[in-house]
């Protein structure tokens, strides 16, 4: 008989690294960084789960140009994620209706929670890092 | 004495879209440009609209507010970055709220 005690990624035990998006995508390179840092993880098979929340919500927005600033887009690297393993990605929705924002993101797999569900996602990583 | 006052921030993270406003005068005129695009869906700019009913003259940086996905409302002005050089020149001073 095999037992399979494989928890969920979203199980209530301490797991990996979270990374809170909180600046909005062009005016600095907070998203940027934060972006690299979460590649990095991904890369040495660490686990990384992304929050956004405040003006980082911004990141996700669908139809956002880049090239229209003559910057270089690093949100449609986003679409990497599943490549490197990143699967949980969570956006505080009152955060977005705050800013009368629908949920139409340029990334799948993103999972808005209410502040209370947000904060309990947080709370069960051992490390953060905001950006 | 007419300013031009460009707004930078979003109000969502920064007070200076509100300062702004604290100061604004009936002769004046505003741009959104960069993150102050996200000032559009921002509640103090109803309220600005309602307030000043067409005497403030309100513009948006259209490139800045496209790049971002922001939809420009019929209140607003959209203009090129080139147009913020003219508008330098009619007004007797510039603030900048960054």
């Amino acid at each position: 008989m095999i037992s399979i005690e494989q928890q969920s990624s979203s199980s209530a035990q301490a797991n990996g690294l979270a990374i809170i998006n909180s600046k909005a995508p062009f005016s600095s390179t907070h998203g940027k960084d934060a972006l690299d840092i979460a590649l990095i993880f991904g890369s040495f098979e660490q686990k990384v789960s992304l929050f956004f929340q405040g003006d980082g919500v911004y990141q996700l927005i669908a139809d956002q140009d880049g090239s229209l600033l003559a910057i270089k887009d690093y949100l449609k690297t986003f679409s990497a994620f599943e490549f490197y393993d990143i699967e949980d990605i969570y956006v505080c929705q009152q955060s977005l209706s705050n800013r009368q924002l629908d949920e139409n993101f340029h990334i799948d797999e993103v999972k808005v929670l209410s502040s209370i569900e947000f904060s309990a996602a947080l709370n069960r990583h051992q490390h953060v890092l905001r950006f | 004495m007419s300013t031009l006052h460009l707004v930078r921030q979003s109000a969502f993270a920064s007070n200076d879209f509100a300062q702004c406003l604290s100061v604004l005068d009936h002769q004046d005129s505003v741009v959104l440009m960069d993150d102050g695009c996200y000032n559009l869906k921002h509640p103090l700019m109803d309220s600005l609209i309602k307030r000043v009913d067409g005497s403030v003259n309100i513009n948006v940086v259209v490139s800045h507010a496209q790049a971002r996905a922001i939809e420009i409302i019929t209140a607003v002005k959209a203009i090129e970055i080139g147009d913020v050089v003219e508008l330098t020149f009619t007004h007797k001073k510039v603030i900048t709220w960054q």
